[in-house]
């Protein structure tokens, strides 16, 4: 085998430094599918600081029993109803396009995506509509949660709730059309040699979840159509002296809303199959399975929706619900299980990225149990709209896929800029945060089992212990993530050089320099025949051409990206 | 389809793109005729809250109208896809594309006034009318966006030819997104 | 993918210690849980507590595993050298393993739902000697209207007698039932130590059943739970007084069936009997929440706290000078009347019902009788404690103002 090594046609033939990207391309309309997924990241990330900066008034407020901060609860129940859109769907939806727009392209040795155009139009909706919804805040917030559940979000809340709906209606077809051109340019563009089950699973991921946001997003679209005409034009369809039904927009909007939480966490389990395996440098285990059972969370997904009206619905209509949820355990379990294979007796390198995909399995592991026992019925009706529900959410969400995110941030931060992350500050960063995300999120199902309603800003006297603790918690975790946007902003600038390949990773976004020039690859690039082929002696050989061709990492290799200021920095 | 004996001429980026341009219009139709499923199952869910349909004193919509209208649409369908072949075999498509929008128009046209004559009263029992203007409004405004669409493709007819006939082929499949929207649509609304 | 089925001679010693740590440890948390459990006061609850203590031994016999493979593996196959470039063992799967981690879960998930179903079915159907209550909500308060037994009648309507109070009364042992509506917006009636919470919704009936097993009241050998009852929580966002509405009415468990007995007739007595004095009428309906005053105002006579509301204490000093040319009889009957006439600067005017007084199935029903009560009652919220008003003129303004079904906002 080794002998084939040397006319392995990797890569591209030949290669040219890449540009780095500037903030005028940032600012500007850019078909570029990297410099859009940069844009999306950036987007992300400024609404993760909103989002998180409404969490902290949240936790500020619960402090006391009594209502203090907040001047009533209308003010209070806006900040959690935007909390939660925004975090969402203006930071996990965008954050997961983000990676896929990067990505995917890179990782299918493509010039660019399917529909340029269509990419950039699809990115620049999300920041005007996102805008939009924030602009509430002046004529009334939306105060109805974001499931926004009527008759209290079509006759109770004020315009802002409107403009919510009209913003997410955007976001809505914002996704969609991100999401076609996903599927296109899977099916279509791979490379000569990579059939499907060829595949880096992150492509899978997003496969899957493109596949979800093609077929549910639309009953959101359907959904929000009829909220706006309720509120607007005097339909009454959730009105029930009308003639309509309330139950009608909670079962339109969990059918999207529970594929939609899969939306959220596929793009994370995808990056976690990525950096687990290349940084314990070993295959991924069962990949077959891996990628089967992201499909078949997709189609299990659709069918469990009212699992979040147990305490609504007709008591017979539940059971099948039941039991579709709890299924959803065994794909998901097979994930799980086989990442545990995937990093047993492999080389564990304790890098940033490494150890936030450790953390995202440990504390999925615990919001997807919680969500096992909410499936079950007796027991949700004693937790449902709890704070074991909120503890739920944020464990799946925070723990696993912002987590996830952050894995990713730290993987492909390299090739994304051309630098290495400072990566004591991204140790710093796990060293807070995962002990604190614990300690705020964990409490609560406590909180939540011993009566703490969830949406209220006023509670019993008798829990206040436990929400010192969570808030406490929860500034700690808030200040962990300026060390992480402290991190990207001085690394964008003087982080160490990174070169093609810093983990030596197989898959072909590393086969081309850091960041990749315009076109990516130039020529018709051929995959390495396994992207989690390691261990063998032939992707060994590999690696160390791709080191040969595009330039290890090492200072001063493509010096000219940017004034190299030497900080002194972990390793 | 038969475009295979054009096909050849194209380059292979360009035979790449237009794949693409299938697939993704593909994907676009099986997305957001999902909304008109939504609005399906919304009438089917309102329609459940009542013991009978349409609900008691509130007159059944007629059926003459309509029918009419969903033949023209179904003939309309029928000269775009002539258009559509005439173009790809580098004739002129505009005689039976015109036949189609003219076709179109008139399906509107009645449908805009089935809409105004809609059975509406003040009471709970609106809701039959409100459930049939909503969804034939939002069928009305996908076929009227279409349709621009096509007029447009029509004013620029002389680009198009075998080698160039994207934008017709997309204004053929738009439109029998259109067409197929509303069977499903009339079924429901007019049939059970 | 090539997958060379390589078995690594898997030793099955540490394989059977794991499991048996996995298994106790799991059983050794579930025993924590009673811990974080509120009081068990229902017969559903106790149900229900095994089958959480159940999931909770599986759930974290499962979380005991993963944590352990993974800290174990991050730790004892992290790599000693930083320049170590050499990679793991390229094993690519292994299909026993993969076989049995998908049908152990399967069969896991199988018992539970079986075991769930069980369970809920088991606390849903329907008990002998159900007796219901009806269960209004509405924004922000409980209203419990319960019926007397058939013989008791009303010699107004000829009707059973039916009366209503903000707080739910019954008893160790009673087979309750609730029957549960909705005005405005769904609420959802929780009480934790029930362990049983159902959605209230706009336009539907729903129901829920549950069996007390202990009591409240003074503490008595260890059986007695909160003199005054146990919260009922809201469960359900229902705007601005989500939070106070979980804080208002309790669930009151009498220690036997004669004490509630007792307080049940003197309701009925009370219905029948209303005291001759309005003021002191008024204060009975308010006190027993016979309408959802409590929710959104503040009344410390009362107990009330509610802040979506104006602040009720002192209101007979004010009412006669709050609005220009309005005495205070006017002032208050047509604040009950229309209350969007007279909105306090700084309150929203969609809020407080307005309570009509030509149809009795009106949800907002009030008679003239119930009005001037209430109002001879708030002017007699004044620093002296004298009233602020006369009765006679509450009763020309009332019987001057007319108030429709379907006039007003809400
Ligand atoms: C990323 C988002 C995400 C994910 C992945 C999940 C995953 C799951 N969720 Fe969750 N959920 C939310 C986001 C998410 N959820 C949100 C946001 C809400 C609240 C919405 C609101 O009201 O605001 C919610 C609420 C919610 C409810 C409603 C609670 C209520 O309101 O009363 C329920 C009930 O069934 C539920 C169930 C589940 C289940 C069964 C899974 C499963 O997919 C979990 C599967 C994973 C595992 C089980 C772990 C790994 C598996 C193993 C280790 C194998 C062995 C395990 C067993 C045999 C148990 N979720
Ligand atoms: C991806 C989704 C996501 C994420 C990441 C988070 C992150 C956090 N969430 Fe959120 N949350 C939701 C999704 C999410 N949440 C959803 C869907 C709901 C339900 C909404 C509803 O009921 O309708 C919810 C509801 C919710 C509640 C319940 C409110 C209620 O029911 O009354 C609470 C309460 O503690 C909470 C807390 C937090 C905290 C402390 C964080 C923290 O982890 C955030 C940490 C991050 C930061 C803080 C960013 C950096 C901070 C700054 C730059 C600001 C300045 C910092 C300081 C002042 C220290 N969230
Ligand atoms: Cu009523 Cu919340
Ligand atoms: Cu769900």
């Amino acid at each position: 085998m080794a002998s084939s090594v040397a006319s392995l046609p990797i890569g591209g033939l030949r290669t040219s430094q890449g540009k780095q990207i500037t903030l005028r391309d940032l600012l500007g309309w850019s078909v570029d599918h990297k410099v859009i997924g940069v844009q999306y990241g950036i987007t992300a990330l400024i609404f993760f600081i909103i989002g998180g900066t409404l969490a902290m008034l949240i936790r500020w407020e619960l402090l006391t029993p009594a209502l203090d901060l907040m001047a009533n609860g209308s003010a209070y129940n806006s900040l959690f109803s935007l909390h939660g859109t925004v975090m969402i769907f203006l930071w996990i939806i965008p954050m997961g396009a983000a990676f896929g727009n990067y990505v995917v392209p890179l990782q299918l040795g493509a010039k660019d995506m399917a529909f340029p155009w269509l990419n950039a139009f699809a990115f620049w909706m999300i920041p005007p509509a996102g805008f939009f919804m924030l602009l509430g805040w002046f004529v009334g917030p939306p105060e109805a949660g974001w499931t926004s559940y009527p008759p209290l979000s079509t006759m109770f809340t004020p315009d802002g709730q409107t403009m919510w709906a009209i913003s997410l209606h955007l976001l809505g077809i914002s996704s969609i059309l991100g999401a076609i051109n996903f599927i296109v340019t899977i099916a279509n563009m791979r490379p000569e040699g990579m059939g499907w089950f060829q595949m880096p699973l992150f492509c899978w991921a997003i496969l899957a979840t493109s596949i979800i946001i093609v077929m549910a997003t639309p009953f959101l679209a359907g959904a929000l159509t009829l909220l706006i005409l309720d509120r607007v034009a005097g339909t009454a369809f959730f009105n029930p002296a009308g003639g309509g039904d309330v139950l009608l927009w909670q079962n339109i909007f969990w059918f999207y809303s529970h594929p939609a939480v899969y939306i959220m966490v596929l793009p994370a389990f995808g990056i976690i199959s990525e950096v687990l395996s290349t940084h314990s440098r070993k295959p991924i285990f069962g990949y077959r399975m891996i990628a089967l059972s992201s499909m078949a969370i997709a189609v299990v997904g659709f069918t469990v929706w009212a699992h979040h009206m147990f305490t609504a619905l007709t008591p017979t209509l539940r059971i099948p619900f039941m039991i579709t949820s709890m299924i959803i355990a065994v794909p998901t379990g097979i994930k799980v299980f086989s990442w545990l294979g995937t990093i047993w007796g492999g080389k564990i390198r304790w890098t940033s990225a490494m150890l936030f995909a450790l953390g995202f399995l440990s504390m999925f592991v615990i919001g997807g149990i919680n969500g096992v026992m909410l499936g079950s019925i007796p027991f949700d009706l004693h937790v449902h709209d709890t704070y074991f529900v909120v503890s739920h959410l944020h464990f799946v969400l925070f723990g696993g896929s912002v987590f996830g995110l952050f894995a990713g941030i730290y993987h492909w931060f390299p090739k994304v800029t051309g630098r290495m992350l400072n990566e004591r500050l991204g140790k710093l960063h796990f060293a807070l945060a995962y002990p604190s995300f614990f300690l705020t999120f964990f409490p609560m199902q406590i909180a939540g089992i011993l009566g703490m309603p969830r949406r209220v800003a006023i509670y019993a006297p008798e829990l206040q212990q436990w929400n010192v603790l969570i808030s406490i918690a929860s500034f700690v975790l808030g200040i962990s993530t300026f060390v992480l946007l402290y991190n990207i902003v001085i690394s964008v600038r003087s982080g160490k050089i990174a070169g093609a390949n810093p983990w030596r990773a197989l898959s072909m976004e590393w086969a081309t320099t850091s960041p990749p020039p315009a076109t990516n690859f130039i020529g018709d690039p051929v995959p390495y025949k396994d992207p989690y082929g390691y261990g063998t002696k032939e992707s060994a050989a590999y690696l160390d051409t791709i080191e040969k061709r595009f330039g290890e990492t090492e200072p001063g290799a493509g010096e000219k990206a940017g004034q190299a200021l030497e900080v002194p920095s972990g390793d | 389809m038969q475009q295979d004996v054009m096909e050849p001429q194209l380059s292979r980026q360009e035979l790449l793109t237009l794949k693409n341009r299938r697939t993704g219009m593909a994907i676009f139709q099986i997305s957001w005729i999902m909304v008109f499923v939504c609005l399906i199952l919304v009438n089917l869910q309102v329609r459940n809250n009542f013991t009978s349909w349409p609900p008691e004193g509130v007159a059944k919509l007629g059926l003459g109208l309509p029918t009419l209208a969903t033949l023209m649409l179904l003939a309309s369908g029928f000269f775009v896809y002539r258009a559509l072949k005439a173009v790809q075999a580098d004739q002129a498509f505009s005689p039976s594309w015109r036949m189609a929008l003219a076709l179109g128009a008139g399906f509107i046209l009645i449908m805009a006034w089935e809409w105004l004559n809609a059975p509406v009263t003040a009471d709970v029992n609106q809701q039959y009318g409100v459930v049939f203007r909503v969804m034939t409004a939002f069928h009305a405004i996908h076929a009227l966006v279409i349709g621009l669409y096509m007029f447009r493709v029509d004013r620029f007819r002389a680009y198009y030819n075998a080698r160039n006939s994207w934008a017709v082929e997309a204004g053929a499949k738009l439109w029998y997104f259109v067409i197929a929207a509303w069977i499903m649509f009339y079924t429901v609304l007019y049939w059970i | 993918m090539n997958r060379p089925s390589s078995s690594p001679g898997i030793n099955i010693v540490p394989l059977i210690i794991i499991a048996v740590v996995v298994i106790i440890g799991g059983i050794v948390l579930s025993t924590f849980a009673p811990l974080f459990f509120p009081a068990q006061g229902s017969a559903q609850a106790q149900q229900i507590d095994t089958l959480f203590q159940v999931m909770l031994a599986i759930g974290g016999g499962l979380f005991l595993l993963v944590q352990f493979l993974i800290f174990y593996s991050a730790i004892r196959f992290r790599i000693k050298d930083e320049n170590d470039r050499s990679d793991g063992p390229p094993i690519h799967g292994n299909n026993t393993l993969e076989i049995v981690w998908t049908a152990v879960p399967a069969v896991v998930v199988v018992i539970l739902v079986i075991y769930s179903y069980a369970v809920f079915s088991a606390i849903q159907t329907p008990l002998e000697n159900e007796y219901t209550v009806e269960v209004l909500g509405r924004r922000f308060a409980w209203t419990f209207t319960y019926t007397a037994a058939p013989d008791v009648l009303d010699p107004a309507t000829g009707l059973p007698v039916e009366f209503s109070d903000g707080n739910l009364y019954t008893y160790v042992g009673q087979n309750l039932r609730l029957e549960m509506t909705s005005v405005d917006v769904n609420h959802a009636f929780w009480v934790p130590e029930m362990r049983i919470k159902q959605d209230l919704l706009v336009g539907r009936i729903t129901e829920m059943r549950f069996t007390p097993i202990i009591a409240t009241g003074p503490a008595e050998d260890g059986l007695y739970y909160p003199q005054a009852g146990f919260p009922i929580r809201c469960a359900e966002l229902c705007g601005d007084g989500h939070g106070n509405m979980g804080l208002i009415s309790t669930l009151v468990v009498f220690a036997t069936q004669e004490d509630y007995q007792a307080w049940f007739d003197a309701r009925v007595f009370e219905g029948l009997n209303p005291p001759d004095d309005p003021a002191v009428f008024g204060e009975q309906i308010l006190a027993a929440a016979q309408y959802p005053c409590a929710g959104c105002h503040t009344l410390t006579d009362l107990g009330w706290a509610g802040i979506t509301g104006p602040n009720l204490d002192g209101i007979g000093d004010r009412a006669d000078d709050r609005v220009g040319g309005e005495s205070a009889e006017s002032y208050l009957i047509n604040s009950l009347r229309h209350p969007q006439r007279f909105i306090v600067p700084g309150f929203s005017s969609a809020l407080m019902p307005q309570f009509v007084e030509d149809n009795p199935d009106d949800r907002n029903y009030m008679p003239d009788q119930d009005a001037v009560a209430i109002a001879a009652y708030l002017c007699t919220q004044t620093t002296t404690g004298e009233s602020a008003c006369s009765v006679d003129e509450l009763n020309a303004v009332a019987a001057s103002e007319v108030t429709q079904t379907g006039t007003g906002a809400q």
